[in-house]
């Protein structure tokens, strides 16, 4: 019995050992391929370069024309600004109304706040592709040009729902008695707010702020319906070089998405799990 | 009133208003604005035109439509794939989650955390970046033909992408962490005296499975399956890039409706299909698993 146990403890182990490997090593495998020299078959290998992050980063190369698909780095740079420029107004507007309806939610009580929270979860659970045509046929119908604006306001509709949802876990986890202690000792409820509430809260909202960034850096479905024809993103950009063929450049780009993401979404989650 | 629960209420409308009227106009007006489009007749030249036209959901079922074509289940048969692509996703998710959510569960409380980090991360990097990367593994030059080839397993390449294999692979890769939160979250509060009483009992490993594991850690299980069916259904991104052209579902259709096609209540009412499959599954969910429903289908 006991060697059964062992065994079963074992293939769990190992199972659970597949289970990274298989989240993981597709990850490990673009960054080790994104050095591959090979233009045309990027799976082979053929030698080490950093030709394709020169490349990509607007530096003169050797690289033959007709690997590229970029005719000049500017359209990527300009996708990169929009995406930035659409995240920080983004990350801005949605933290502050995201994080007052976490606030109302957990420290009133009122009719409707079941209402409330329904509507702050329905983003999360609806496919992205719904909210986007609804949002399309919004705008066209009001009349107003797709762009930047629309992209804004169409991605603070979902950002909302997740600085609501990681300022809330912090709100709950608070402990209430150093706010009473502050009271007590002749503090006004603006003060408390200040010197006892908002600093416990702050690593939520920071943390719920770096999380929409970069959900909103990573969002394609919802930008791409809502962007017009002016408007490029990052994600849409890549979208469409996939759709054209693939070259070696697309790895250099998707390593530096990646550890762009990898390194603001573990501060993200870091500040999120501290509790206390 | 007192002047407190009159500064109460002023602050509640300060906190409340602004959201409130950003979520009405932005998030529920144009919810409304959908359903009443998927009842309009479609303009010529793309547009709408403002009469009753409930013949849009007509279409999708196959019926023959005054303005479109005759008799036609294509669309259904589209509705159908993608209903069954998501139940397939749904199942290998949970394959590949639920033996891990045990192993995770027993480990120490760090290793637990960075575990939990590591499923976590990948949510927030590129979706189209994760998918590319099946792209270059799964095609004909790909990683594993490569491979096989160099080998001699196989004399000419495997036909991997563009199937509906190489959805269903994309899409348990982009969506493992949808499923695995909840599944841990109901493991993890597994209650292992009964399962022990169970095995003490003279029950065999796989009585105690089925009998006391598996009912103790269902809602997780349903709170997963709601939350990876619904977006699997609606996707289009996956079976745009791992199924090309081939296989078409409800995603593509819908924004073919929008970007190439222009018939917006068409595209409209299939989203609203998305939508009443969606509102199934989420009473059916609720009804079945209680109040705490919806808090475990968001990983809370």
């Amino acid at each position: 019995m006991k060697i059964f146990a062992s065994l079963a403890r074992g293939s769990l182990i190992a199972y659970t050992a597949l289970f990274f490997a298989f989240i993981y090593i597709p990850l490990a495998l673009i960054a080790v391929y994104s050095f591959n020299s090979n233009p045309i078959n990027m799976m082979t290998w053929t030698g080490f370069t950093t030709e394709w992050y020169a490349q990509v980063l607007g530096f003169k190369t050797t690289v033959s024309e007709n690997a590229l698909y970029i005719e000049s780095t500017d359209q990527l740079v300009q996708a990169v600004w929009n995406s930035l420029m659409i995240a920080a107004s983004t990350t801005t507007i949605a933290t502050m109304l995201g994080t007052a309806i976490a606030i109302a939610l957990y420290r009133f009580d009122f009719f409707g706040r079941r209402f409330y929270r329904t509507v702050m979860f329905m983003p999360m659970l609806m496919p992205d592709i719904v909210l986007g045509i609804a949002l399309l046929i919004f705008f066209v119908n009001a009349g107003v040009n797709l762009g930047l604006k629309t992209i804004i306001i169409g991605q603070c509709t979902f950002l909302i729902s997740y600085v609501f949802i990681v300022v809330s876990a912090r709100l709950a986890g608070m402990d209430r008695t150093l706010e009473h202690a502050s009271a007590d000792l002749g503090a006004n409820e603006w003060t408390t707010f200040r010197k006892v509430v908002f600093p416990q809260l702050l690593p939520g909202i920071v943390g719920g702020a770096l999380l929409a960034f970069i959900i909103s850096m990573d969002d394609l479905v919802i930008t791409y319906f809502i962007a017009g024809v002016d408007v490029t993103t990052l994600p849409m950009f890549i979208f469409a070089m996939l759709r054209r063929g693939i070259k070696p450049e697309i790895n250099a780009i998707a390593v530096m998405m990646l550890t762009f993401s990898f390194v603001v979404a573990s501060l993200g989650l870091y500040l999120r799990s501290r509790q206390k | 009133m007192s002047s407190i629960a009159f500064r109460r209420r002023a602050q509640l409308g300060l906190l409340l208003g602004p959201v409130s009227l950003f979520l009405a106009v932005f998030f529920l007006g144009p919810l409304a604005i959908m359903i009443v489009t998927s009842f309009l007749a479609p303009g010529l030249y793309g547009g709408v035109e403002w009469t009753w036209y409930p013949h849009n959901y007509g279409r999708i079922l196959g019926f023959a439509d005054p303005m479109f074509e005759d008799f036609d289940p294509v669309y259904i048969a589209i509705f159908l794939r993608s209903l069954k692509i998501a139940a397939l996703t749904v199942v290998a998710t949970l394959l590949v989650c639920y033996p891990a959510a045990f192993c995770i569960s027993r480990l120490s409380e760090r290793w637990k955390n960075f575990c939990l980090f590591l499923i976590t991360l990948p949510f927030f990097t590129s979706l189209i970046v994760r998918l590319f990367i099946w792209v270059l593994i799964l095609r004909q030059t790909g990683l594993v033909n490569s491979v096989l080839l160099n080998t001699g397993v196989v004399a000419r390449p495997l036909e991997l992408i563009y199937t509906d294999g190489a959805i269903v692979l994309g899409m348990v890769y982009v969506f493992i962490p949808f499923m695995f939160m909840p599944v841990y979250a109901s493991v993890e509060k597994l209650d292992w005296t009964l399962v022990r009483a169970s095995l003490d009992l003279g029950a065999g490993p796989i009585r105690t499975f089925l009998r006391i594991i598996l009912p103790l850690t269902a809602p997780g299980i349903a709170g997963g399956a709601v939350i990876v069916f619904i977006p699997a259904l609606g996707n289009f991104v996956v079976p745009a890039i791992l199924g090309g052209a081939k296989v078409m579902m409800l995603g593509n259709l819908i924004e073919q409706q929008f970007l190439a096609a222009r018939n917006w209540p068409f595209g409209s009412a299939l989203a609203m299909m998305v939508m009443s499959v969606m509102l199934v599954l989420l009473c059916v969910y609720v009804i079945v698993s209680g109040r705490r429903g919806i808090d475990a289908a968001t990983g809370r």
